[in-house]
């Protein structure tokens, strides 16, 4: 890799302060552990990713085709100053959220996809996100869109978000804000999330991001074909 | 029945018409002839934009010129369907009746389907204020908890009951373990289960599905020339309350349930105490408690530590919901009462797999429409 | 101040809101128009926060008041902290936004 060319193809980036990982205990007693990926991550994230886009249902191929461009572009230093959180169950993938700094008051939350369903791990992961924007990277406020019902109700409607005009650089949607007071309103009711994550848990999080196979992929986001007795 | 969950790619009628057809395989109906046939369903006109599906259903299972009529009574529909099929059988006018219950709710999106539910309330008393069925669960929750102690511990320990009934039941919508911890104990289990209309939790409502579910109902005669073991309705009853919460002299005294079990038992000539299974409507966890109080298993106020002491697992004193309920069956509104009656069947047949009742041999279904103002149940027997 | 209709049955006194062709008590026919007093009593309510389609706050408190007169009704209560048998004063605004008109109800302060 010519690095003197990279040097004229590479955005410069704000410094970003990490994300401290934290685990979520969900409805099933299952452990939730939310920490931020690395970009050498991303290869992997990418193929969890992938089955999604062929699954119209609930958006997911819209969700997931822009969220693979987003962490490729990231991957290859061609998006500034984005960053990317995962949810692991006992090592295995079940969520990735990504969002972006703007600036360095304002941040532009990205993509959202829930890869196992009915446990609020979407709700969780999303919450996440907001809370590095505003407690970690100490923003003023993360302008959001929704691509799907199901994004719109969870966010604009539960956080009381305020629309503003102009466009969001998704596709320059309707953009809508997470100021630090609505956050601050918010926290108690929707931010979950233990520190520090115990060290076994942690350990298994970060030795591999284990990914289900295609199918199982598939049968996470669709629903199981059910084999019935009778 | 057909396994209830979301059927994106099903209609209404290929839902109804695959139920009927198992009802009708499992009976061996073969080419005999359908006298009537009763759909229970609550709202096509508003959820899937289409009506008259009784007519609909026997023109997909080629049994003109059988008699079809809907049958809508919120989310008894399902019961009540079957009372009238039973009655069309006892009055002895029409000798084969097949009864389906089905409903497709996931064909709107949540807010439209919760505002469609709400259409049950009163429109000009009720309706106009924005209530819900679980703002009106939770009204009466609040008063019934106040009044007999009943604990958000106890309302957990029906949802947990009704999951892990609902994973040995491949029919179940809803196949999901969830502890205590997850959903009460843990100092942020309120963000896993949030406040849906207080004091009513995310996982003290049942979800939002689609399904399917039928019975072929008979005279005892034919019924012997039909293959596997014939069920008998040995009782129902039906009763109605004021359609309002206000107008109830007692917000908390569910006559419409009492008066209906009542009427049940008697016609089975039998008591609640010698019932070995039952399907109670769980759409809240509040009312399974409520309903098994009201019934007659347990004394008003000792529903709660029934289920507590696990008296009402699949393997206690008296198991309810073995099937998961509505909060794990899930809870299609047209389908539920006639589900009830097809686990009840399993159940009495020995039919019922890993959820099964050891020796059940008297089960007993209450169907719960409106908020409790339109009630139906029935007792079911297994004839030796 | 518009508010809501109850009735009172001529033959028995028995008070209903809302209509009834007969009376719930005595199955008599004529009633007088009652009306919902100045002041009630909160007899249960619940907070709501998944709403149907059309009303999207969180948190709307419905409750349902008896009135000094004995009539009973729901209503929407526009209070910081309720608690049940809590005394409300009765008022009239709107209470939903339903196929483009503006729809009015009973609305219930401290």
């Amino acid at each position: 890799m010519d690095m003197e060319l990279e040097g004229y193809l590479r955005p410069p980036e704000y410094p970003m302060a990490p994300y401290p990982a934290k685990v979520v205990t969900l409805a099933t007693g299952a452990k939730l552990v939310i920490r931020q990926a690395n970009r050498d991550d991303v290869p992997i994230l990418l193929e969890a990713i992938r089955p999604t886009l062929r699954v119209p249902r609930d958006y997911y191929d819209i969700v997931g085709v822009r969220l693979y461009a987003e962490l490729l572009g990231w991957y290859r230093y061609r998006v500034r100053d984005e960053f990317c959180l995962l949810g692991q169950i006992d090592g295995l993938l079940v969520g990735i959220v990504n969002s972006r700094m703007f600036s360095p008051e304002v941040g532009i939350s990205l993509h959202t996809l829930a890869i196992e369903r009915g446990l609020r791990i979407g709700a969780h992961l999303f919450a996440s996100k907001m809370e590095h924007h505003i407690e970690y990277l100490e923003q003023d406020e993360v302008l959001i869109t929704a691509e799907s019902p199901i994004g719109f109700r969870r966010w604009m409607i539960e956080y009381g978000l305020i629309k503003r005009d102009g466009q969001h650089e998704l596709g320059g949607a309707t953009p809508y804000a997470l100021t630090r007071d609505l956050y601050f309103a918010a926290k108690h009711r929707l931010v979950a999330g233990e520190r520090p994550v115990p060290p076994e848990l942690l350990q298994v999080a970060e030795k591999e991001i284990i990914i289900a196979t295609e199918d199982d992929i598939l049968e996470k986001i669709l629903g199981a074909k059910r084999k019935v007795l009778q | 029945m057909i396994p209830f969950e979301r059927h994106d790619d099903d209609s209404l009628v290929d839902m109804l018409a695959a139920a009927g057809l198992r009802a009708m395989d499992d009976a061996g109906l073969g080419d005999r002839p359908v006298d009537a046939v009763y759909v229970g369903n609550m709202a096509s006109g508003l959820f899937n934009h289409q009506v008259s599906v009784a007519s609909s259903l026997v023109d997909r299972l080629n049994l003109m010129p059988a008699a079809a009529d809907r049958i809508e009574n919120g989310p008894a529909s399902g019961g009540s369907a079957i009372k009238n099929g039973l009655l069309a059988v006892a009055s002895g006018y029409y000798d084969v009746v097949l009864v389906a219950g089905g409903e497709k709710m996931r064909e709107v999106i949540g807010p439209r389907s919760t505002d469609i539910v709400a259409c049950m309330t009163h429109p000009q008393a009720e309706y106009i204020y924005g209530v819900t069925l679980p703002a009106m669960a939770g009204m009466f929750a609040r008063l019934y908890m106040d009044k007999y102690g009943i604990t958000r511990d106890h309302l957990a320990d029906v949802a947990i009951k009704n999951q892990n009934n609902g994973l040995l039941n491949p029919y179940a919508h809803i196949q999901m373990k969830i502890t205590k911890e997850g959903i009460l104990t843990h100092p942020q289990a309120h963000i896993n289960n949030p406040v849906v209309a207080d004091p009513l939790h995310l996982y003290d409502c049942c979800p939002v599905s689609d399904g399917a579910a039928a019975v072929l109902l008979t005279t005892p005669e034919i019924a012997k020339k039909l293959k596997n073991t014939p069920i008998t309705i040995a009782g129902f009853g039906q009763a109605t309350d004021t359609h309002t919460l206000q107008e109830r002299d007692d917000p908390t005294d569910l006559k419409a349930v009492t008066i209906a079990a009542e009427k049940a038992f008697s016609m089975a000539g039998i008591k609640p105490a010698d019932i070995d299974v039952a399907e109670l409507h769980d759409a809240f966890t509040i009312l399974e408690i409520a309903e098994s109080e009201h019934v007659g298993f347990f004394k008003k106020g000792q529903g709660g530590e029934a289920v507590a002491s696990g008296a009402t697992q699949i393997g206690g004193k008296l198991p309810i919901n073995p099937s998961g309920g509505l909060k794990a069956r899930g809870h299609p509104v047209g389908a539920t009462g006639t589900a009830q009656v097809v686990e009840l069947v399993w159940q009495l047949r020995g039919e019922a797999g890993e959820r099964q009742v050891k020796d059940a041999a008297n089960g007993f279904s209450l169907n719960f429409g409106g908020f409790g103002n339109n009630v139906v149940a029935f007792v079911l027997r297994r004839d030796a | 101040m518009k508010t809501i209709t109850g009735y009172k049955c001529t033959n028995c006194g028995q008070v209903m809101f809302p209509r009834h062709e007969r009376c719930l008590n005595c199955n008599e026919r004529e009633f007088k128009k009652v009306e919902p007093t100045k002041r009630g009593k909160l007899l249960t309510y619940t907070v709501v926060n998944e709403l149907p389609w059309g009303i999207d706050e969180r948190g709307r408190v419905l409750g349902v008041v008896e009135f000094e007169n004995g009539l009973k009704a729901m209503g929407l209560i526009k209070s910081d902290k309720v608690k049940i048998g809590m005394k409300l004063t009765t008022g009239w605004d709107e209470v939903r936004y339903q196929n483009g008109v503006r729809v009015y109800g009973l609305t219930f302060e401290d």
